[in-house]
């Protein structure tokens, strides 16, 4: 026989509990195997829509994190004032007693002088639940930077979100793999195991393949994604906004292949537009105007019996002249000829032709297909893009480029196209909730999300910053503007803060690692005065911490609404996915979860009524399911009654406990939205003409006459990143980085499995390095090099000289590699961290989306020979 | 009856979910992995792409391991698996030689045979609890899975369903089924150990 009968004592118990992963932030259903109280295997939950039973490695290898020996278990106080990288900070263990009253009375102080001097940072915890807990816990404390941080502003989605809420009405949008024929990623690895829905997407997009989906991959990095592509073009970097610009140049006036029908009735690209750039508007209504070709007449673009909405030309209407905005972009992309654009980004001219005309034949412009007894349009090819493209000064350019391939073709919230997340629900669907896109000024989509966002329509008002720490109010175009936050809080005085950040509340991401040079990004965190961290384990930014409160692990842990919203349940029909994360596990003695903890704090502190009242407000929770601001709840007990009040009250916390989700089958209208939508979807970008003027105005009063708002231009263009003026030979290369399907940023470093997978794998830990490049430059497989910036920033590690590279590109996986933290036992000097090498600054921002550059060159040298 | 694979290569990605499936089933110890993916690259660039072949033991038809072992320890069940009984194996390793594919491990010294030695965690105690020291080990289809109707741990993780398990002397089976609509083939067929885990591309 094989497997032995554990040799403890008899097994008391051998149940499998519901739970939800959070190794990344994509919310898998899981069940957890418990054996005597030890969690002893982790398995996708078949009937969660979610994964469909699948999980990746991430996963697979939560048990080691779980049971990791690095886990904080007791609070810590800093006895050590001095704060910085390498320096120990002499950690003393101490009571939750203590812990609680230290943080309750700093918390007290700032409260009572500007509540605004509290900051919070970090990603996971804070932010992937629509229930809103965090947002409670800032507006009834009074501050309104409760998650703003490097890290979502640095790796999330810079020109994806605001263009998404633009186009879609959602925050996340994705191809539709059930239908997509001709699939194009540019700088992402979306259905490969990288990105959002990461395990249903792998699955959709595999099946797609299957069926013939033709796969394009424009990356200077042959990832995994281009490796089963049916084409790899490896492209210079931040130069995909020349290469898309070129493929509509070909689109519209080489090959001729656009959806007319749908610009003209689904997109501003009939609006007239004047030669100062702005829509000629009736007189009386302010409406824009539209050219009725058969009528000749200039008519509001919501007339009545509008015959035929003229595209192009130009006509004169009360003695102006005005363009269709649709002849504008074709008049303007012309300047994008392939064989420039070949020698911008390296991709052969005749490469690009092809690929543009494969990608409009196979939209198929006219067709349509029936879903569920209704016909819809069918345009089976999109185009997606993601980090690579967004990590870019001028990335929203970029970003709002590849969109309008998709936008020419009507591949949008339409079967095989690009469709926005959960765009609209029907009352009726989920009980009685209901939510949708609705008409916004000028005819234009105006997105109506249950989670209220900053969505950036209808524009917002541009003014001097008083609230969020990361200058909100002068990126009126953008969701969020996290990168400013090491410039802002290392010169309040320099950008007219009008407080002071006193005290900063950090929980999970670990910031130092995950955005800019961690020599600057420390220094923002030792300017706060006061820290304390929630942490699972002592990473480079608990590290910094004056108090660290030990944390849950997830599959410990109690958290509501899971994504539900925002990013989850996929595109196309199926279900909507309602999770409630319940722990399988309990915490090992003296840990804490994270959401008591704060509602305690909140209790000490004086305002946990106001916690209530702006979770019932921000839930919409109704009697006799809402909380009473007299009495005292759990966190499970809040949980319970918001479950109730959601989802009945056969829905409760048990309910969930013992299946882990709730589905409701969704609606074609709900996912394929396009037909259904009365307002249209910008292709010309009006409103940022007024941003430029504003956003001008507004840093010129404050002194910031370097804030650059030239990105603000309705039509987008190709412009080079900073370091394209880098001439120097010796700084001859770029330095991109990659995802890797097996880690998630730099949380998942210290897991012992993922990282012997990282140190069995070819590239993890390496440098990517051309072959012929490497040939030049002496170095051999495994030698020991260094990369090194103009500005002194460098980092050490193998080479790995492959094929598989661009030749003016060295690649550097992931954000997880050059730890220090003492107590990541793990991770601690394993692979090379790239983020070293991006400084930050206004010049290395994408002044509209505050995407932080990461065009850098380097100059490389070998420091030592390889072993073999 | 005889228990086999097939892995479709057009669908695998190169994720690796089934190496720490794996792992995360079997509690292996460090530096083993009884399924893996090979990765090697082909091409010249531009012209470059990346090859993943996931692999793990054959069980082959005609195992060399079988013959070799001098114990009796290594034998092939009527359900068409490898097995070891690891209370009779004496870690002579003369398998591993015979293996043409090294899909079979040695489980070292106390010293090196734990993640966390001065810590363990609680599931790798329980996990390792199930092996013996200084004997060789590799994948057994996870029969106790079987034994439960369960699949094996990587076929039912496989985020891109590009493996799949049944009976090949059920010519209805899916994977018998695949393996003649898709032109199925065995790695190193020339050698003649027959094995049961079919590659489709």
């Amino acid at each position: 026989m094989k497997v032995k009968e554990p040799k403890s004592e008899t097994v008391k118990e051998d149940v499998w509990k519901p739970s939800t992963c959070l190794q990344c932030y994509n919310s898998c259903g899981l069940l957890v195997h418990r054996v005597n109280g030890v969690a002893v295997g982790v398995e996708g939950n078949p009937d969660c829509p979610q994964n469909m039973g699948r999980m990746c490695a991430k996963g697979k290898a939560a048990l080691m994190t779980l049971y990791s020996p690095s886990r904080v278990k007791t609070p810590l106080k800093r006895t050590n004032p001095e704060k910085g990288i390498g320096v120990d900070p002499k950690w003393v263990e101490i009571s939750w007693e203590e812990a609680l009253d230290t943080i309750a009375e700093k918390l007290k102080k700032v409260r009572e002088e500007d509540a605004r001097g509290l900051v919070g940072a970090g990603f996971n915890r804070m932010f992937s639940n629509d229930f809103q807990f965090s947002t409670a816990f800032g507006s009834a404390f009074g501050t309104p930077s409760i998650y703003t941080s490097g890290s979502a502003g640095y790796f999330c989605g810079n020109n994806i979100h605001p263009i998404w809420y633009l186009v879609n009405g959602t925050f996340h949008s994705e191809p539709d793999f059930h239908y997509c024929n001709y699939f194009i990623l540019i700088g992402a690895q979306h259905g490969f195991m990288v990105g959002e829905d990461t395990v249903g997407n792998a699955q959709r997009c595999s099946d797609a393949r299957l069926r013939g989906m033709k796969v394009v991959v424009v990356d200077p990095i042959c990832t995994p994604a281009a490796a089963k592509a049916d084409d790899w073009l490896p492209i210079r970097p931040g130069t995909d906004a020349a290469f898309t610009l070129a493929v509509i140049n070909v689109l519209l006036n080489e090959v001729e292949i656009y959806d007319a029908d749908y610009i003209k009735k689904h997109t501003n690209g009939p609006y007239l537009v004047g030669s100062d750039g702005h829509y000629l508007r009736d007189r009386a209504t302010k409406k824009p105007l539209i050219w009725d070709a058969e009528d000749s007449k200039a008519k509001t673009y919501d007339a009545s019996k509008i015959k035929d909405f003229a595209l192009e030309g130009k006509y004169k209407v009360n003695g102006t002249d005005g363009t269709p905005a649709f002849q504008l972009l074709k008049e303007h992309v012309k300047q994008y000829t392939c064989e420039e654009v070949a020698r911008t980004t390296t991709i052969p001219a005749q490469t690009i032709r092809r690929i543009a005309k494969e990608f409009g034949e196979a939209a198929r412009i006219g067709s349509k297909i029936a879903i569920d007894g209704k016909e819809l349009p069918y345009r089976p090819a999109c185009v997606y893009w993601r980090k690579g493209t967004n990590q870019h000064k001028h990335s929203m350019l970029t970003g709002w480029s590849i969109q309008l391939m998709n936008s020419v073709v009507g591949a949008v919230d339409v079967p095989g196209g690009m469709c926005g997340i959960n765009p609209r629900l029907l009352p009726g669907t989920v009980r009685d909730f209901s939510f949708g896109p609705k008409e916004g000024p000028d005819g234009l989509l105006e997105a109506q999300l249950f989670r209220k966002a900053s969505i950036p329509w209808p524009p917002r008002e541009v003014k001097r910053p008083q609230s969020v720490i990361t200058l909100f109010e002068l990126f009126p175009a953008a969701p969020y503007s996290t990168p400013m936050w090491d410039l802002v809080v290392q010169n309040p005085e320099k950008f007219k803060l009008p407080y002071k950040p006193q005290v900063l509340m950090h929980s999970w991401g670990n910031m130092v690692m995950t955005s800019v040079d961690p020599k600057v990004a420390a220094e923002t965190f030792k300017a706060f005065p006061f820290q304390f961290s929630f942490a699972f384990e002592i990473d480079e930014t608990a590290e910094l911490a004056d108090i660290v409160l030990p944390d849950v692990h997830y599959l410990e842990s109690l958290d509501p609404a899971l994504q539900m919203l925002l990013e989850a349940s996929g595109v196309g029909l199926g279900n909507w996915t309602f999770q409630v994360r319940t722990p399988a596990v309990k915490p090992p003695p003296g840990v804490r979860s994270f959401h008591d903890t704060l509602l305690e704090v909140a209790d000490r502190v004086g305002f946990l009524k106001d916690i209530y009242h702006m979770i019932n407000v921000l839930n919409h929770l109704k009697e006799p399911y809402k909380l009473d601001l007299d009495k005292k709840y759990s966190w499970a007990e809040i949980i319970d009654i918001w479950a109730k009040g959601w989802f009945g009250p056969e829905h409760g916390l048990d309910y969930f406990r013992e299946h882990g989700f709730l589905t409701f089958p969704k609606k074609v209208e709900e996912t394929y939205t396009t037909p259904f939508n009365k307002p249209r979807i910008p292709i010309y970008l009006e409103h940022w003409i007024n941003y430029r003027e504003d956003v001008k105005r507004v840093t010129e009063e404050m002194g910031l006459t370097e804030w650059d708002v030239s990105d603000y231009q309705p039509i987008p263009d190709w412009k080079p990143c900073p370091a394209y003026e880098e001439k120097s030979q010796d700084y001859d290369l770029y330095a991109v980085t990659y995802r890797s399907p097996f880690h998630d940023m730099s949380r998942t470093s210290n897991n012992i499995w993922l990282n012997e997978l990282s140190e069995y794998h070819p590239y993890t830990y390496y440098i990517l390095i051309n072959s012929q490049v490497a040939k030049k430059k002496g170095i051999e497989d495994r030698d020991l090099i260094r990369l090194e910036t103009k500005w002194g920033n460098q980092v050490e590690g193998r080479a790995k000289v492959t094929d598989c590279v661009h030749p003016e590109v060295v690649g550097i996986a992931g954000a997880f590699g050059g730890h220090w933290a003492k107590r990541l036992r793990v991770a601690k000097g394993k692979g090379v961290h790239y983020n070293s090498l991006i400084p930050t600054g206004l010049d290395r921002m994408d002044m509209i989306n505050s995407a932080i550059d990461c065009c850098v060159k380097i100059k490389i040298s070998k420091v030592s020979r390889g072993t073999k | 009856m005889r228990y086999g694979m097939v892995l479709d290569l057009k669908r695998c990605i190169g994720c690796y979910a089934c190496q720490m499936s794996c792992k995360a089933e079997n509690a292996t110890p460090p530096g083993i992995f009884w399924a893996r993916v090979l990765e090697k690259e082909e091409g010249q660039y531009p012209v470059t792409t990346r090859i993943f072949l996931p692999v793990l033991c054959n069980h082959c038809k005609e195992a060399p391991c079988v013959e070799i072992c001098p114990t009796g320890a290594t034998t092939k069940r009527e359900d068409g698996i490898v097995f070891i009984d690891y209370d009779v194996c004496i870690g002579c390793r003369a398998c591993m030689m015979a293996c043409p594919y090294g899909s079979r491990f040695y489980w070292g010294k106390p010293k090196d045979t734990m993640y966390f030695p001065e810590e363990p965690t609680p599931y790798e105690q329980a996990g390792l609890e199930r092996y013996q020291r200084a004997t060789v080990q590799k994948c057994d289809f996870c029969s106790h899975r079987l034994e439960k109707g369960l699949e094996p741990a990587c076929i039912e993780g496989c985020p891109t369903k590009a493996r799949y398990f049944g009976d090949l002397d059920d010519p209805m089976s899916e994977i018998s089924q695949l393996i003649r609509e898709r032109r199925g083939f065995q790695l190193q067929a020339e050698l003649g150990t027959d094995p049961s885990v079919y590659y489709i591309d």
